[in-house]
């Protein structure tokens, strides 16, 4: 009950919180390296490289790739109408995701569409995804097929310690997806990210990732972590 | 989508209870019993010195009963108590698969074992089973323990003069098979599979594929374990992935492999149904599927 209590407190003071503004969103591009760790590819390391590209004040893009040593190459695209509002700003985020899991030949494309709300404390993201798995040596004259798992719920809530224009911040993330991947609904994924502004035009990030299994079968256990460094460059 | 509200809210408040009836969400964020590299190493211990299992059922065709979700209760097991019963008056050669939660928590497995006299099981009335979430969390793995011994293991069949058929068992009771228990079948399968099998199959509990909403709120595995083990049992060969959790059939094929999901046994249950799988030289298998009576 007090968890309770909590949370329907927290919320409303979040929002009372809130002010208006995230700074200028500039074309950036960012450059990261990964550490990461799972039961399942053991340790392998990712490269990444992310592209912003705010078109004008209401649509912005972003462009993703990564490459990991896990032989697995990820690519992603966001386009992201955006529309400011008195208090934060609300958002559609319609993302394709294609994962090229090599090591195993098969292909991963789910598209995602969300509705977002955004202040400067807090990010909330909801929307559905679809995905369609298949091998790469399907045979065209068999019974085989791809997998279609249709509708996946998309969650993300980020908090942030500083207003998201303050030229360093912490965050804390729960969400069932993030930049290269796209998780079922009830397996959710643990994130904290810091940066910190350099100067005008370099950004340093931070952001580490839990990814536990089993949380829904009330037998959760450890199953990865992921530790990211880079920098964003801002034109 | 207000079911999938509706499953968030009472999973995240409730989750479920523990042994003594008091609100448990521990679970949910730290493993409360051992996990699944203590139970494999434990398992694969166990095996060691038991030795290897070869059934002889005397003939080329046999069935195989399959139930998966019994969940039973001291009060209800309706349909456990019919789906044995049914076995055990077939007539040979037959075995029998229980794909995972067999009870619900409250430590029943004094009254499971009553129902399926595992300990006294003969030649005429194997079950083999594997353990679901149910069966283990709590800190129920060391009692599920105590009646079934293992979690891990593997069996076959013969007619007596040659082999027939291979079944690997795999605990993924909390959604994750660890890296001790994927090089352990990745090393099993390279050696049985040059080993003239009629066919391999692999069962456990989780499924693999969300690819509707009935499986509620139970989880899968995450997908890099998807990807790695479908890949796996591709790689070698195996016929089929037999498995319950989600309570609701499914079937899918996917790299070569046919992956099915079992009805529940579950008394009260919407879709209640139990599976024969009938084996023999022919190039695929015969299911049938078959109802529960009503109360």
């Amino acid at each position: 009950m007090k968890r309770l209590l909590f949370l329907f407190a927290f919320f409303p003071m979040l929002v009372i919180a809130a002010n208006p503004g995230f700074g200028d969103r500039k074309y950036s591009l960012s450059g990261m390296a990964e550490y990461s760790y799972n039961t399942t590819w053991g340790h392998h390391g990712n490269f990444d490289i992310q592209a912003l590209m705010p078109i004008n004040a209401h649509f912005e893009m972003e462009a993703k790739l990564q490459f990991s040593t896990a032989n697995v190459y990820t690519g992603a695209l966001q386009l992201r109408p955006k529309f400011e509002l008195p208090v934060g700003e609300i958002f559609i985020e319609t993302d394709v995701l294609y994962k090229a899991v090599a090591r195993n030949r098969i292909g991963d494309i789910t598209a995602a569409l969300g509705v977002g709300y955004r202040m400067d404390y807090v990010s909330i993201t909801l929307g559905v995804f679809s995905r369609v798995i298949d091998d790469w040596d399907r045979s065209w004259y068999t019974d085989e097929s791809f997998v279609v798992e249709p509708f996946n719920l998309l969650y993300r809530l980020e908090v942030f310690c500083r207003p998201q224009n303050n030229p360093w911040n912490l965050s804390f993330m729960i969400s069932n997806v993030d930049d290269y991947q796209m998780e079922r609904m009830w397996q959710p994924l643990f994130s904290a990210g810091a940066w910190y502004d350099v100067n005008e035009h370099w950004r340093l990030n931070f952001w580490a990732q839990c990814k536990p299994t089993g949380m829904f079968h009330l037998d959760a256990t450890f199953y990865g972590a992921t530790f990211r460094t880079g920098f964003t460059y801002r034109f | 989508m207000k079911k999938h509200f509706l499953y968030i809210a009472i999973a995240a408040l409730l989750t479920a209870c523990s042994e003594d009836a008091t609100l448990d969400v521990a679970g949910m964020f730290s493993p409360n019993g051992p996990t699944v590299q203590t139970r494999f190493e434990q398992s694969v211990a166990y095996n060691a010195t038991r030795g290897e299992i070869h059934l002889e059922m005397g003939a080329d065709d046999y069935t195989i009963y399959l139930c998966s979700d019994s969940h039973i209760t001291r009060k209800t097991h309706r349909n456990l108590d019919y789906f044995m019963h049914q076995y055990r008056a077939a007539a040979s050669p037959k075995m029998a698969l229980h794909l995972g939660d067999l009870i619900d928590a409250q430590k029943n497995f004094p009254c499971a074992d009553s129902i399926l006299h595992y300990a006294g099981q003969t030649i005429n009335d194997t079950i083999f089973l594997t353990p679901g979430n149910h069966d283990i969390y709590f800190k129920l793995w060391d009692i599920y323990r105590d009646f079934f011994k293992t979690s891990v293991y593997w069996f076959d069949t013969n007619n007596g003069t040659k082999k027939l058929d291979l079944f690997i068992c795999l605990d993924s009771a909390e959604g994750e098979l660890g890296a001790a228990q994927m090089n352990w079948l990745r090393e099993l399968l390279a050696q049985k599979s040059q080993e003239g099998y009629r066919r391999i199959i692999v069962f456990s509990h989780t499924h693999l594929w969300k690819l509707d909403g009935s499986q509620g709120h139970c989880s899968n595995m995450a997908l890099e374990a998807t990807y790695e083990f479908t890949s796996l049992l591709s790689q070698y060969g195996v016929q089929y992935y037999w498995c319950g959790h989600q309570h609701a059939r499914q079937e899918v094929h996917f790299k070569g492999v046919t992956y099915m999901v079992l009805n529940a046994t579950k008394d009260e249950e919407s879709q209640q149904s139990y599976m024969l799988a009938h084996m023999s030289d022919a190039r695929e298998v015969r299911f049938e599927h078959v109802d529960y009576p009503k109360e």
